[in-house]
């Protein structure tokens, strides 16, 4: 049994403490936010933010097959972990993760970036292969979108709700949950609070996210919207396959539908820009008209940490584990990619 | 055989110039840009700088094409008014410390097409600044004509709309600007889908080209850089060397001696 201490409570320091705690390890996790359920606007964990799809063969329009397998690894996870947050809370668990495929669509005047979406998913026809709806399935499948979409199903694709995932996570887990404690520096066998005060352990994990102790680490603006559309009916995850931009729409508890994402170089988590809400309204508009009436009821700008590839990376030493640059893949690939961290580590 | 050319006095080694939008990752951006040997990189930076600047995106690309040469050129992406490009490029100026820009003033949305009047507005403001002016246009003769004038050295006509990847649409109009144009610096930009589109290009007498799409959404792009880099340079050497004229008679290139002439 080791001491663990870790720093940053996002989805990858969540799992991780739900993880070790659940092997008997005695783990300490340091967060800036004021408690489990907070997820401060943007300003605090990406997780929060993002969408929470589980997505792995429509991610390969931008990440190489790694990032995918990863992905496919960790739907299995998610539905391990679902099932243990239902046990441990009493609520379904399909409250925390549901998998109804998703669809990807295009309108008919974008066939060009259909086709080159679809062109890079064929590239790796061991993840899987969307599935051309006919017009009445597609119809059938979520009645409320637009005539005239062309409709891919992506089978056995899912997505979790964050909102639920990551208190849930926290309060299942025997960790010591240490709010409102930012921590300054992650060292091997030891992790420093920005009020100085030392905490040594076996072993620190570094989980900062944006914040993390990666070189050359940038974040990277993401901006989403929530509208609040009772009476629309939305299944399942949306992509929409666009000449210009890259939209979802994801449902949620409560009537609610998630838009999102930009993805802009800069390190800004000032609101959403006028431009942004109208393109990802426009688009998702264009793709169930009936969002025109809906309510935007949320707004938020978030940072993905990014590594110059993209990619994720595990950094291991002596005493020392950095978990990062998750970008657009974290609830994607966190289980897995923990999985492979903490074997790395020997906390099996 | 050396074969470079000049841009507003600066000596360029390679024909082909490239975006940086619309890649995987900064690093395949990078490794990309390298593959192509490109002389000239182009950034957008309008929201960017509206969002309160750089996030190591644009440092780590710049490290690395410093170390390399290449030059930056930055452009008025996403302006729809000379106004609005011009206070853009003073402001690449000042943080990037360039007077070269590329300017470009969208004047439709649908097809991104640029809008001549305010084009010519901003070309010739900058111009009057000091500022090192790629316009790009249309492939109307008499806005290249106007944009020349008004002190235009390098003149960047559209092959297609941005990100089409529909290749050249008016192979005419483009010969044309050449033989009217003889002392501007043409360069092909924006609707290449292909290298074989590049190459069609230059062998209209181009002296450069310019693409982005075509390398970053290719299902390899550091690959794709490499073939418009070759291709490029092919083509190049094939317009220099003197493409032959076609004609309609098949003509035998081994003389046929001893064969019966046969009449049908």
């Amino acid at each position: 049994m080791a001491s663990i201490a870790i720093a940053g409570a996002g989805v990858a320091g969540r799992l991780a403490a739900w993880q070790l705690s659940r092997r008997g390890h005695r783990v300490t996790v340091f967060d800036p936010a004021p408690g489990p359920g907070a997820g401060l606007g943007g300003q605090g964990a990406a997780g929060f933010t993002a969408a929470g799809m589980l997505s792995p063969l429509a991610e390969l329009e931008h990440a190489p097959a790694a990032i995918a397998r990863l992905g496919l690894r960790s739907l299995e996870g998610w539905r391990q972990i679902a099932a243990a947050l239902a046990q441990a809370t009493g609520d379904a668990a399909a409250a925390f993760a549901r998998f109804d495929d998703s669809l990807l669509l295009a309108h008919p005047a974008d066939h060009g970036a259909a086709a080159r979406v679809l062109a890079r998913l064929a590239l790796a026809p061991d993840i899987g292969t969307p599935e051309a709806l006919a017009t009445a399935t597609l119809a059938a499948l979520e009645p409320a979108l637009a005539p005239g979409l062309k409709g891919w199903r992506l089978a056995g694709e899912g997505q979790v709700f964050p909102q639920r995932v990551l208190p849930a996570l926290a309060e299942a887990s025997h960790a010591r949950w240490r709010w409102g404690e930012p921590v300054a520096t992650v060292a091997p066998g030891c992790v420093v609070t920005s009020t100085g005060v030392r905490h040594g352990c076996d072993l620190a994990i570094d989980a900062r996210g944006v914040g993390a102790g990666f070189a050359s680490l940038r974040g990277v603006r993401g901006e989403v919207l929530w509208l609040h559309a009772p009476g629309v009916a939305l299944g399942r995850p949306l992509r929409l396959m666009h000449a210009r931009h890259r939209v979802y729409l994801v449902p949620r508890p409560g009537d609610v539908v998630v838009v999102g994402a930009s993805e802009i170089e800069s390190a800004d988590r000032s609101p959403v820009s006028v431009r942004s809400a109208f393109e990802l309204m426009g688009a998702a508009v264009s793709a169930m008209p009936a969002l025109a009436e809906a309510r935007v009821v949320h707004m938020e700008t978030n940072l993905r940490p990014a590594l110059p590839d993209n990619l994720p990376c595990i950094e291991l030493a002596d005493g020392l584990l950095r978990v990062g640059g998750l970008f657009r893949h974290g609830w994607l690939v966190a289980p897995a990619l923990l999985e492979d961290a903490l074997s790395g580590a020997g906390l099996n | 055989m050396e074969d470079s050319f000049e841009a507003y006095g600066e000596r360029l080694a390679s024909r082909l110039m490239v975006g940086t939008a619309a890649y995987p990752s900064p690093a395949v951006l990078a490794d990309a840009v390298d593959a192509s040997e490109a002389a000239v990189v182009t950034v957008g930076l309008r929201r960017t700088l509206a969002s309160g600047g750089d996030n190591g995106f644009l440092a780590g690309l710049l490290a690395r094409l410093t170390a390399r040469g290449v030059r930056l050129l930055p452009n008025t992406a996403g302006c729809r008014t000379a106004a609005e490009a011009v206070s853009l490029a003073r402001m690449t100026r000042e943080l990037y410390g360039t007077h070269w820009v590329k300017l470009e003033v969208v004047g439709d949305e649908y097809t991104l097409q640029p809008d001549p009047w305010q084009l010519l507005e901003a070309a010739e403001t900058l111009v009057g600044e000091g500022f090192a002016v790629f316009p790009y246009a249309t492939d109307d003769l008499l806005l290249c004509q106007r944009l020349f004038d008004a002190g235009c050295q390098v003149l960047m006509p559209w092959g297609a709309p941005i990100g089409s990847g529909q290749g050249l649409l008016n192979p005419w109009a483009l010969a044309t600007l050449r033989a009217r144009l003889p002392q501007a610096v043409l360069v092909l930009d924006a609707g290449l889908g292909s290298p074989a589109h590049a190459a069609q290009a230059m062998e209209l007498g181009f002296d450069a080209v310019l693409l982005n799409s075509a390398i970053a959404h290719a299902g390899d792009p550091v690959g794709m850089a490499r073939a418009f880099a070759r291709v490029v340079a092919g083509a190049r050497a094939g317009y220099l060397a003197g493409v032959m004229a076609p004609q309609p008679m098949a003509v035998a290139s081994t003389p046929v001696c001893g064969q019966p002439l046969l009449v049908g």
